[in-house]
């Protein structure tokens, strides 16, 4: 059962990192930098709770703000350029923030213990959970309780007016800067967004693993980060919850028999997926769930017809 | 400043130079490939360092010269550059480029995982030319298999560039990167002009993917990222689609890299390349040479 808690936990911390992308994507921006801002999260929520003694809520509050700020003041420089540019200054920031926390030596005297990010060693002992006795059930809530809360703004923002600029300036730039959008604050708004989302999700990492260290906010998961909402379509939020569960629960847990082989597998897949369906999953409209039974009711009349 | 310090700046400098031609090779094929296809190929360097694979398996099974070995590194990963172009971009729609991109990426990780895994991740030592040549100038000296980086890298470009600028496929492949459907009816088979690029482009990565090797001494799928991220750099420095561009960004993102290696040590030193990187999208986003200031 722990097993299946614990798989639970990778699943919502990874819906959250691939919202963060979902809320940039939709802009029509390809920004590789998420896995910098969900590393930011991660780090600040883990000197908060294990350096400074912080609950666990306030700490991934405080760390969804660092990353949303830190990504805004990105998002001006950035977004100066667009599309292939933009993917460029993005992996590269996200780079500099891993190499950041590569080089990053802080630890403070806890009780005679050494507690912070110690360089290539990274951060251990993250032990909030552990120590407040949360089992992996109260935590794999706790995880999905916040993803519930991101899913349902995102989705309540995507049928409101803002979702509406959001696709059109994903769409056509140059018609949504004629009915009079700034793009320059969309951008960076959504930008901010995806960060605080990011590192919402990176606060959580930390403690589910409570030890991090900066070879795993390489490119490899900021690849991640945008293949899941791609792969399940830009229509809804859902599109990139199915591509999560997909990928983290199918492919990486359940073909786990097939060995070395399945990283391999993940690779050609996408490749595969994106040449039969290269609009994602579930597409690019969300698919409406009134047209299902509106047929039904359509057949049934017909039924009756024939009768 | 001391004499000394002065002497280790330049040395490094000089280093940097030479070996920076590799980047350039890179940033030519990004741009290449850009430049007819209008997509971004982040696979590239991954399949320049499986061609290198390539040359390295050739040489493990028969005792071959170096030249040869790098011919075949080069070769293969022209081979493989084609695959990547069947694989990504060839059946992807064009009103759909975030499919090909992510499509490329699947590559990426794909072949990258099929190198780590039939080299159970290990590194290999690779031949190089030269190894116990050196020049002397006073104080500096060059080592001569970064002189022979530098030559082979200088006359891929001199190849490359008379293939553009002297033959009917290159006056084609320009011609496709200007005005993609106006050279469709002028007759020219555009499929093939994309195939071929990613043909050549694939042969230069794999021959910088072999010089890198070479200069290094040992080959090891880590060489992948670097070559992926500092091709990139070297494009945005250079102006995306700009083949001089490319050359002078590569030269001097080399340069740097040696000097902040020299000054800050080599964990820190590729921050200061991407502060570098961030300089230049700030206050020239079109890059050295681009013609229009950050366009798709």
């Amino acid at each position: 059962m722990d097993f299946y808690l614990g798989l639970l936990q990778i699943l919502g911390v990874h819906t959250l990192l691939g919202l963060s992308a979902y809320v940039v994507l939709l802009t029509g921006q390809v920004s590789m930098a998420q896995a910098g801002f969900y590393a930011v999260g991660a780090y600040v929520a883990a000197m908060c709770t294990a350096m400074f003694g912080m609950h666990i809520l306030p700490a991934v509050i405080v760390a969804a703000l660092v990353s949303g700020a830190l990504a805004m003041c990105v998002g001006f420089p950035a977004l100066r350029v667009r599309g292939l540019m933009l993917v460029v200054a993005t992996l590269a920031f996200g780079e500099m923030v891993r190499l950041f926390f590569f080089n990053l030596r802080w630890q403070v005297d806890l009780g005679g213990r050494l507690v912070g990010p110690n360089g290539a060693e990274g951060f251990r002992s993250i032990r909030f959970f552990p120590e407040n006795g949360w089992d992996t059930g109260d935590v794999a809530l706790f995880i999905w309780g916040i993803v519930a809360v991101v899913m349902a703004a995102l989705w309540w923002v995507d049928n409101t007016r803002a979702g509406a600029v959001l696709r059109a300036v994903g769409h056509d730039e140059v018609a949504a800067q004629s009915i009079g959008l700034n793009l320059t604050s969309v951008k960076v708004t959504v930008m901010a967004v995806g960060g605080a989302i990011a590192g919402l999700g990176g606060g959580l990492y930390a403690h589910t693993v409570t030890h991090i260290e900066h070879g795993v906010f390489g490119v490899l998961l900021a690849t991640f980060a945008i293949a899941y909402p791609i792969l399940g379509g830009l229509g809804s939020v859902f599109g990139t919850l199915l591509a999560v569960i997909f990928v983290q629960g199918f492919l990486v847990e359940g073909l786990r028999f097939i060995g070395d082989w399945r990283s391999l597998l993940f690779g050609a897949l996408i490749v595969v997926a994106m040449n039969l369906r290269p609009t994602g999953l579930l597409g690019e409209r969300m698919p409406p769930l009134r047209k299902f039974f509106k047929r039904n009711d359509a057949l049934k009349a017909q039924s009756t017809e024939a009768e | 400043m001391d004499y000394y310090f002065f002497i280790d700046l330049i040395q490094s400098l000089v280093d940097g130079l030479l070996f920076g031609t590799t980047y350039a090779l890179i940033g030519i094929g990004f741009t290449l490939i850009f430049g007819v296809m209008r997509k971004l190929n982040l696979a590239y360097g991954a399949a320049a360092l499986a061609g290198t694979y390539v040359g390295l398996a050739a040489s493990l099974t028969m005792s071959l010269p170096p030249i040869v070995v790098f011919a075949i590194s080069a070769l293969g990963s022209g081979v493989i550059g084609y695959i990547v172009y069947l694989g990504c971009f060839r059946f992807t729609p064009a009103s759909h480029p975030m499919a090909s991109l992510l499509a490329s990426v699947g590559m990426l990780l794909f072949i990258d995982e099929l190198v780590i895994h039939l080299s159970h991740g290990m590194p290999y030592p690779y031949p190089s030319a030269l190894r116990n040549a050196e020049l002397t100038f006073g104080e500096l000296w060059i080592r001569g298999d970064l002189l022979f980086v530098f030559g082979i890298c200088v006359l891929a470009m001199g190849v490359l560039y008379w293939l553009l600028y002297r033959t009917p496929l290159g006056l084609a492949t320009r011609a496709v990167s200007q005005q993609p459907r106006a050279a469709q009816l002028c007759g020219i088979p555009t499929e093939r002009v994309n195939a071929l690029t990613f043909v050549i482009a694939g042969i230069l990565g794999g021959t910088a993917g072999a010089m890198t090797a070479a200069a290094v001494g040992v080959l090891s799928p880590v060489i992948a990222m670097g070559l992926t991220t500092k091709g990139l750099i070297v494009v945005v420095i250079g102006g995306l689609g700009s083949i001089p561009g490319a050359i002078i960004g590569g030269l001097m993102v080399g340069a740097a890299e040696n000097v902040f290696q020299l000054l800050r040590g080599v964990t820190e030193r590729d921050i200061y390349v991407m502060l570098l990187l961030f300089i230049f999208l700030t206050l020239r986003p079109g890059g050295l040479f681009g013609s229009t200031a950050g366009r798709d």
